[in-house]
């Protein structure tokens, strides 16, 4: 595989529309480049991610989620409460071997963590789907269980069937580049009863961005690739870029399509 | 597969009717690489598309992908019956699973296409 760097940004927190845009202009990049790129991120203020075929009437009614702002992804999946996570936007070309199918990237993320929580003394792993899940048509992503999710057992407990997810992916495939995003729960999210992995694990994990770190360095490494984390925030310099493309993210039309 | 069938590198395949028209749907190859099925965005009829453009959207527990119109056209007809069974898709993607009937606007965008053997070919070598 090629051994370009792995270039990866973390931008500030910012609000659902800006980070839905500064993802699409991520693909660009990765179009451009020929290779993965990642960007990391919050979420300011706390809002709701659906995904792109949720029903907005559903999502309106759920009075957990009453007040949020609310936004479509492109990428599909259940809804995701934002505020407590960290957010993490990956794209590869389709040249890149693991764009031949859906799953190899997802585990390129997946398994990196599953690998740095185990050297933490962290019992975590990938769920493996026997088939339909009865949690399939779950509203919040984080009462799914897609294939490969990362679900965590709790500090002093054996692994369980009921072990919580912390770590969920969704992926949208077009021609020419693979833009995929995935939801770290750090701590409980605002709705949902969905514990985060500080939550569960605080001791093993003093530092959140020395994990997260860790992790991403690991992703690289499974494409035979250096990792290089750029000294500016993706979105910095590229105002007027990612405004324009928030644009349509705002629109009822992009929010109300189903 | 039937030997009428064009291609394009995007897993859709088309067929000319011979009425000035053409029908679309996806491969069975990008049908099985899918997976489970949850929901399915046809065009509007009476969209002018580019060849390459995306013209739906498909989501799977996988992932939402696009497909895309092999030709240029407009789009003339949509089979609303496979939104609601999409099954369908699986089960006869040649047939029962067509997607869209497109009014080519240059039919020689076809013969640019690629026959079975040069897409079973594509599909093999991974694209």
């Amino acid at each position: 595989m090629a051994a370009n760097p792995v270039p990866i940004w973390w931008d500030d927190p910012a609000d659902a529309f800006t980070n839905m845009a500064a993802d699409e202009l991520l693909a660009a990049e990765a179009d451009r480049r020929g290779g993965l790129v990642v960007r990391l991120y919050g979420w300011s203020p706390a809002s709701v991610s659906l995904g792109a075929f949720q029903e907005i009437a559903v999502a309106r009614g759920r009075p957990e989620i009453a007040g949020l702002p609310l936004v479509r992804r492109p990428s599909g999946g259940g809804a995701i409460v934002h505020g407590s996570d960290l957010t993490y936007a990956a794209a590869i070309p389709r040249t890149h071997p693991w764009a031949a199918a859906a799953q190899p990237l997802y585990d390129a993320f997946h398994a990196a963590l599953v690998a740095e929580l185990a050297h933490r003394g962290i019992a975590a792993r990938q769920h493996r789907r026997g088939g339909v899940d009865e949690r399939d048509g779950r509203f919040l992503c984080f009462d799914r269980r897609a294939e490969g999710d990362v679900v965590v057992s709790p500090a002093g407990s054996g692994p369980s069937p009921d072990d919580p997810k912390i770590l969920g992916s969704a992926q949208r495939r077009l021609a020419g580049v693979v833009p995929q995003h995935g939801s770290l729960l750090l701590r409980a999210a605002a709705a949902g009863d969905h514990p985060g992995l500080l939550d569960l694990h605080p001791q093993a994990v003093p530092a959140p961005r020395t994990l997260v770190a860790s992790w991403l360095e690991r992703v690289a490494q499974a494409c035979g690739s250096p990792v290089a984390w750029q000294p500016r925030g993706f979105r910095v310099g590229r105002d007027a870029e990612v405004a324009a493309a928030a644009v349509r993210f705002r629109e009822a039309r992009w929010l109300e399509r189903r | 597969m039937a030997a009428d069938l064009k291609f394009a590198k995007t897993h859709e395949w088309i067929r000319h009717e011979g009425d000035g028209l053409a029908t679309v749907g996806i491969s069975a190859y990008a049908v099985e690489a899918l997976t489970d099925l949850v929901f399915m965005q046809l065009p509007q009829v009476g969209r002018k598309v580019k060849a390459g453009e995306s013209i739906g959207e498909i989501e799977s527990v996988k992932a939402v992908s696009d497909f895309y119109a092999p030709v240029s056209g407009e789009i003339v007809e949509v089979n609303a019956a496979v939104p609601n069974a999409l099954e369908t898709l699986g089960q006869d993607p040649y047939g029962a699973g067509w997607l869209v009937k497109i009014r080519p606007e240059n039919p020689a965008e076809l013969d640019a296409l690629l026959d079975q053997a040069a897409y079973d070919a594509s599909v093999k070598a991974g694209h």
